[in-house]
């Protein structure tokens, strides 16, 4: 392959598809192994993967389900060699802080965080993929069965018990 | 016949998520209206989806970005 197809074929589409996914795979990641190093090893193996592939790939489904789908994969293959690593909250995008919030809201914000965190990383990993591709990320729940290869009534059961458990534990907060 | 708790504790996955028909909504409507119990932890889980959509989702480091962008033989 030329240089100049090169970069038609999978260099422009790469960056593309890097610049529209890379933090959704590094949420998936992150909230599979919780570690935010190990969730960046996830990105990065996942869009290697991707462009090794992207010219077999024939278009079955939406793109993004099938790079999830990768994504999901790497973090079940990074957790099996899961090492321990403090959680560092500040990795988190509190996007609910207007500007010029107070120092002293900020705190909060990270507290919670913190436990959000905390109460998500209690529940088993299919429990929070489930969780993380339907709640967080807001993908149809065909798509979450998808991508987990299980059926939607799975996904479904996932869910239930995902909220309940996260309703419990943040009682506090809702 | 109206739905009970448990009925509506049945399909709270699938009315959390917009997917119940038009009758099963005009039901569990009803239901909510006259069940505190029920309204309180409906009004709870969407709590929970709504806290972890807001503070849940994170963004790659722009370090990692660039990194990876090298990695991947990628113009930054």
């Amino acid at each position: 392959m030329t240089t100049a197809n090169r970069s038609e074929t999978i260099d422009k589409p790469i960056s593309r598809l890097f610049g529209q996914f890379a933090d959704a795979i590094y949420t998936l990641g992150y909230r599979i192994v919780g570690d935010r190093h190990l969730a960046e090893d996830v990105v990065q193996e996942t869009f290697m993967k991707v462009m090794r592939s992207l010219p077999a790939y024939r278009g079955e489904g939406p793109i993004g389900g099938w790079i999830y789908r990768i994504g999901y994969r790497e973090a079940i293959t990074v957790t099996r060699m899961r090492r321990e690593d403090p959680i560092d909250p500040t990795t988190f995008t509190v996007t609910s802080l207007a500007s010029g919030a107070s120092v002293e809201r900020e705190v909060l914000n990270i507290e919670l965080v913190g436990r959000l965190d905390d109460a998500m990383h209690q529940l088993s990993e299919p429990v929070r993929a489930a969780f993380t591709l339907r709640d967080i990320q807001g993908l149809p729940t065909s798509e979450v069965a998808s991508i987990l290869q299980v059926s939607e009534s799975a996904v479904k059961m996932r869910l239930a018990r995902a909220r309940e458990a996260l309703r419990v534990q943040l009682k506090e907060y809702l | 016949m109206g739905l009970s708790c448990d009925d509506l504790d049945a399909m709270l996955p699938e009315f959390l998520d917009g997917s119940v028909s038009k009758d099963e909504e005009v039901l569990a409507a009803e239901h909510l209206a006259t069940c505190e119990a029920c309204t309180a932890e409906l009004s709870e889980l969407q709590s929970v989806t709504q806290l972890y959509r807001t503070h849940g989702t994170m963004q790659l480091p722009d370090e990692a970005r660039e990194r990876i962008s090298a990695v991947l033989g990628l113009e930054s």
